[in-house]
């Protein structure tokens, strides 16, 4: 609650009395300390607070209300409450007549209208009578004079005023009986400055009694008409008739200059009503314009109809004036809604309210046409302007580039263009494809969006936003038409029309073309050609990296959906469809192309690391990193292929693009074993050399990272090896079964090809594998068993057990058994196979050369082979047996003695070189003791 | 609306009975209503507005008794002479004022002390002779002889005032309302004392 301050106080009215209306100086105190605390006032009961004007705590201005006699003046304020008042105000009111001047408008139709209608009342002349000539109030408190007293004074007298016989001293006696003299002088003198107010005299007179003479001239009149009828009194009716002629003419001169002025009144009250009647049509230039600033066009429209149909063939002068102007603004107007309709940045609501308001304008011509004619050239500008800066931006990209990649040329700055268009860095998507490509362009390019890819969404974006508004405007204009003119629907701009549409979706696609897809629109002349726009080419760097190619094929087909979503108009969805499908085909074959050749660069990954692991046996990570590659592009693509929108072709539908697909599917699959055999056959170069060389410096990092000495040829041999079966067997079915749970079609041709193409692999790299293995044994076999001038017929010595060179043969196999179960335990029997066959080959080769044997000989020869055949037992295969049985064969049988030798050496070695024989037994023969009983039975 | 009930409890009873009504008469713009603002809001008025009538009541401390000051102050154009006895008809005591630097003001009180008698009927009603505008005293037309004989014939107090400088303002007040209530207190004796002596003299002068 505000502290309370005393309420206030009222002390002073001037004036204190007045009729409504009168402005009036109250004084007082605590009227609050600014006009805000003035929060009421009433006078005589009269809230007056509208009209009140706080002049300070102690003086407020008000003009009072229809208040009727004495009253309160209370002020109201806002700390202090209501308040009080000492003094007090009498209202009253003034009745002015028809012929009073007045300063404030009054309201005649009570006084005029009765007057005129109860025909000429004696209010006036009653009035006059009433008020007192002399200005003396009537005393009152002493008798009056009898009438008869005053005949008796005054015979032939009377104290009517208007009478001819009025005599002062009745009237005096009568009246003012007890009036002092000095008042009846003062009553004298106020009758003195009455009667010269009023000068003129009998004018004065006159009009003050009016009705009365008016009266009287009606009834000469009437009288008149009647003697003249009936011929009464004959002549002296002429003198009566000049008589009353001259008394209307003088009346007419009297009145002359009220009536004059009571005419320019009527014309005045006239003028006003009719004004008053037609403000409507005088006040509309004005509101036109008023609602136009508003914008409430609207209005301005209807007030302009109801004009028009009021005032549009109208005679009147005065009339058609205004509404001339109404018209200049009307035009106006019109023009100005024109202008707005051109102007390209309006929303399809505004420009639909536009164009709904030019047409109930009744504009020349076809609005709605015109407007769609200026949205589609806009569009088009549109369009092109954002296919030009690209171009331009993509140019200067370029020239940048040209010059960074120059040595000494100023750096490039991928920043000052990121920068330019900061939204977009954020959907930057790193993935194996850039981070393989192998050059520093390509580097750069992983810093900012490409070109043409901002390219799309840009003109997309256009599209998305302009396209669907052009076409609604275009869809409302026929409607419209249909529904509101019903005969006007103009069946040619229906083509044209379409026409239109299919104009800018076709330039649009042809746009996108030019950028993505240039080779489809090679058909058409170059200049043509030209027009949808060159994008330069930078060398090498002619595609943009895979991975934006899926977001470009989304915008478009988003774009084409939504587009085709408006009610597929015929040929303009048909061009963008194509264009979507075309898209999405392109993105296919470039993603998997861009795929295979990432597979094929793949041999730069290898770090020659074999992680073995019981199922796969040992692989480097290559193979893993070839899945994913192949994964991650179906990945890519899976939006792009697989999931059709309503009323998108299936990609697969059409024939070539299917072979195609299937084609580049196996290509892929097959593309590591190129890289593989590269790997194998040709490893990337040493660490020392790339240095001299200076390739590219991505490798270079790769390698000084890894830094793992690339291993010899039989170990690359053997990896590989193990690689490619392990892609043969798991990674293949498995891509093969990931690409048709893709949609991908006729796999099975795929994984065929693929398996054959690994199969070959695995037989060229097992075989040279093998090769390079055996080569070394065998090749040492034969020096090493004539050793020493041996000779198997001139062996002289005791036979000492188990010569060297076949010690040096198993001490090869196991370490070829080492090799090879360090990689991939898998690989070990069909491996070991092939080496012994080899190397049993060989020896009964060598043995079967002998020609002559003696005892001694014999018995090395057999226990030799003894030893081999035992040792071998496992891998051993019919074609070694056949061999061995050759040999045997070759051997001269020995003597019981001999076979004892042979045996109990024989027992000897393996006892001796048991730990290594170990490694020929089979996993499921445990116990080293029971090879030896099978070694026994075997002699 | 308005609690009037509020207003009776609030401002009636706080209001002393005793109410001394005083007219202030003269010619026009000799400075009535410069009087009366300055006596009751202490403020001076430069301009010039004819006034109608006007009325004024606040409580002032007479001689330490608390009493009510009610001033109407009239028009002193000839134009509202007509009106005027209905209000002198109310008045208990009479300032008539006049412009020491206007001749015709001075002539024009005799006027009003004529009106003023006839319409109270009684020659010692409370009345002092004002001459207004002292500190103009440069413009001088009317002589302090000149009043001071003319107060004497009359029976009255003359005292010279200045709206603007506020001399003798409170005095000319003061002193009237003094005389109204020493008038009161006499008919008040009167009454009480023997029945009101009424005038019953009768007029029988015709002119004819």
């Amino acid at each position: 609650m505000a502290p309370r301050y005393p309420p206030p106080l009222v002390t002073g009215v001037s004036p204190k009395e007045g009729p409504p209306g009168t402005r009036i100086t109250i004084r007082g105190e605590n009227f609050g300390n600014d006009p805000r605390d003035l929060i009421g006032l009433k006078i005589c009961g009269m809230d007056c607070l509208l009209s009140a004007e706080w002049k300070s705590s102690a003086k407020i201005i008000a003009r009072t209300g229809p208040g009727k006699g004495m009253g309160d003046i209370i002020p109201i304020t806002r700390y202090g409450g209501v308040g009080s008042c000492t003094v007090g105000f009498r209202g009253y009111f003034l009745q002015i007549g028809p012929l009073q001047e007045s300063a404030v408008w009054i309201d005649e139709s009570q006084t005029v209208q009765s007057n005129l209608d109860r025909g000429r009342s004696a209010t006036t002349i009653a009035a006059k009578e009433e008020e007192d000539p002399l200005g003396i109030l009537d005393e009152g408190d002493k008798p009056r004079l009898g009438e008869d007293q005053l005949l008796e004074m005054f015979p032939e007298a009377s104290g009517n005023l208007s009478l001819e016989n009025f005599s002062p001293g009745w009237y005096l006696l009568e009246h003012h009986r007890n009036a002092s003299f000095s008042d009846l002088k003062a009553g004298l003198s106020y009758m003195k400055r009455k009667a010269s107010t009023r000068s003129e005299g009998p004018i004065t007179f006159v009009r003050s009694n009016l009705t009365t003479i008016l009266d009287c001239l009606d009834s000469l009149t009437a009288m008149y008409e009647k003697y003249n009828e009936e011929d009464l009194r004959g002549d002296c009716m002429n003198s009566y008739a000049v008589l009353l002629m001259q008394a209307k003419s003088c009346a007419d001169g009297l009145f002359q200059e009220v009536l004059g002025r009571k005419d320019k009144a009527d014309s005045t009250r006239n003028a006003l009503s009719v004004i008053q009647k037609f403000r409507f049509l005088f006040h509309l230039p004005l509101n036109i314009q008023r609602n136009i600033q508003k914008g409430d066009y609207n209005m301005v429209i209807n007030d302009y109809e109801k004009a028009k149909s009021l005032f549009a063939d109208t005679e009147i002068k005065v009339f058609r004036k205004v509404y001339r102007e109404v018209e200049r603004r009307i035009g106006g107007f019109r023009n100005m809604l024109h202008k707005r309709l051109k102007d390209t940045h309006n929303t399809l609501d505004e420009q639909k309210k536009l164009i709904r308001y030019l047409v109930s304008l009744e504009y020349k011509g076809d609005p709605a046409w015109e407007c769609l004619d200026n949205q589609q050239n806009w569009l088009i500008e549109l369009l092109d302007d954002c296919k030009d800066d690209h171009i331009e931006e993509e140019k200067n990209s370029v020239q940048a580039e040209n010059h960074a990649v120059s040595p000494g040329g100023p750096q490039w700055k991928p920043l000052s263009k990121v920068n330019k268009s900061p939204s977009r860095t954020g959907i930057t998507r790193e993935s194996s494809f850039s981070s393989l490509s192998s050059s520093d362009q390509q580097a750069a390019w992983k810093f900012r969006t490409p070109q043409k890819v901002l390219f799309i969404e840009d003109i997309t974006d256009i599209m998305l936003q302009h396209f669907p508004d052009y076409w609604r405007l275009g869809q409302s204009y026929f409607t419209r038409e249909k529904s509101e003119k019903g005969v006007k629907i103009d069946t040619s701009k229906h083509g044209k029309m379409k026409q239109m549409m299919t104009e800018v979706v076709s330039l649009f696609s042809n746009y996108v073309r030019a950028a993505f897809l240039p080779e489809s629109l090679e058909g058409m002349p170059e200049a043509e050609r030209e027009k949808f726009g060159v994008w330069p080419k930078s060398g090498k760097q002619d595609n943009i990296p895979g991975n934006w190619l899926p977001i470009c094929v989304r915008n478009i087909r988003n774009c084409a959906n939504y587009l085709s979503g408006l009610d597929g108009h015929g040929d303009s969805m048909i061009v963008l469809k194509d264009l979507a499908f075309d898209m999405r085909t392109n993105c296919m074959f470039t993603l998997l192309k861009q795929a295979i050749s990432d597979v094929k660069c793949l041999h730069t990954k290898e770090t020659w690391v074999v992680e073995t692991d019981d199922q796969c046996g040992g692989t480097t990570q290559l193979p893993a990193l070839f899945e994913n590659i192949v994964n991650e592009a179906i990945q890519h693509l899976h939006e792009v292929v697989v999931m059709n929108k309503p009323s998108e072709p299936e990609i697969f539908s059409q024939r070539p693009i299917q072979k195609e697909a299937t084609m580049l599917c196996s290509q892929l699959l097959q593309a590591f074993s190129i890289c593989m055999e590269q790997l194998v056959f040709s490893p990337p170069l040493q660490k020392k050399e790339t240095k001299q060389v200076k390739i590219v410096i991505g490798q270079e990092v790769e390698v000084e990272q890894h830094g793992d000495p690339i291993p010899s040829l039989d170990k690359r041999l053997i990896i590989m090896l193990s690689n490619c079966r392990h892609t043969l067997e798991v990674v293949v079915p498995r891509i093969i079964e990931n690409l048709t749970k893709h949609g991908y079609v006729e796999m099975e041709k795929a994984l065929k090809a693929a398996q054959d193409t690994y199969g070959a692999l695995d037989q060229r790299l097992f075989s040279s594998y093998i090769e390079q293995k055996s080569d070394p044994i065998l090749g040492a076999m034969e020096p090493n068993l004539y050793r020493g001038g041996f000779s198997w017929r001139g062996w002289q010595g005791q036979a000492q057990g188990v010569r060297n060179y076949l010690k040096e043969i198993i001490m090869s196999l196991i370490e070829v058994h080492s090799e090879v179960f360090s990689i991939s335990p898998k690989f070990v029997m069909r491996v070991m196979q092939k080496i012994t066959e080899a190397v049993c080959e060989e020896l009964c080769r060598l043995i079967q050369c002998v020609t002559e044997f003696n005892a001694g000989g014999a018995i090395q020869a057999r226990l030799e082979l003894e030893a081999l055949h035992s040792t071998v037992r496992i891998y051993s295969t019919n074609h070694v047996e056949a061999c061995f049985k050759e040999a045997f064969d070759v051997i001269p049988e020995l003597s019981e003695e001999g076979k004892l030798m042979v045996a109990g050496l024989l027992e000897q070695f393996k006892a001796r070189m048991r730990i290594q024989l170990w490694c020929f037994q089979s996993e499921d023969e445990p116990v080293p003791l029971k090879m030896m009983t099978h070694a026994d039975s075997s002699c | 609306m308005f609690c009037e009930t509020g207003i009776m409890s609030k401002a009636k009873p706080q209001q002393p009975a005793v109410i001394h009504k005083v007219i202030m008469v003269g010619s026009g713009g000799v400075g009535k209503s410069a009087l009366t603002l300055q006596f009751m809001y202490d403020e001076f008025i430069e301009d010039y507005e004819p006034t109608k009538a006007d009325s004024y009541r606040k409580k002032v401390v007479l001689d330490g008794e608390e009493v009510q000051i009610d001033i109407l102050d009239t028009a002193g154009q000839e134009d509202y002479a007509a009106i005027r006895d209905n209000y002198f008809r109310s008045g208990e005591g009479f300032l008539c004022v006049f412009s020491i630097k206007e001749q015709e003001s001075f002539q024009a009180t005799q006027d009003f002390r004529e009106q003023i008698l006839r319409v109270k009927n009684d020659e010692n009603i409370p009345f002092l002779l004002v001459g207004n505008m002292a500190d103009l005293a440069e413009q001088r037309q009317v002589t302090e002889d000149e009043a001071l004989k003319r107060a004497l014939e009359w029976k009255v107090t003359y005292v010279e005032t200045s709206a603007k400088t506020r001399a003798n303002v409170d005095k000319v007040f003061y002193d009237l309302m003094r005389e109204i209530r020493s008038r009161k207190m006499e008919a008040s004796r009167q009454s009480n004392g023997k029945p009101k002596k009424k005038d019953s003299k009768k007029m029988k002068c015709v002119i004819l």
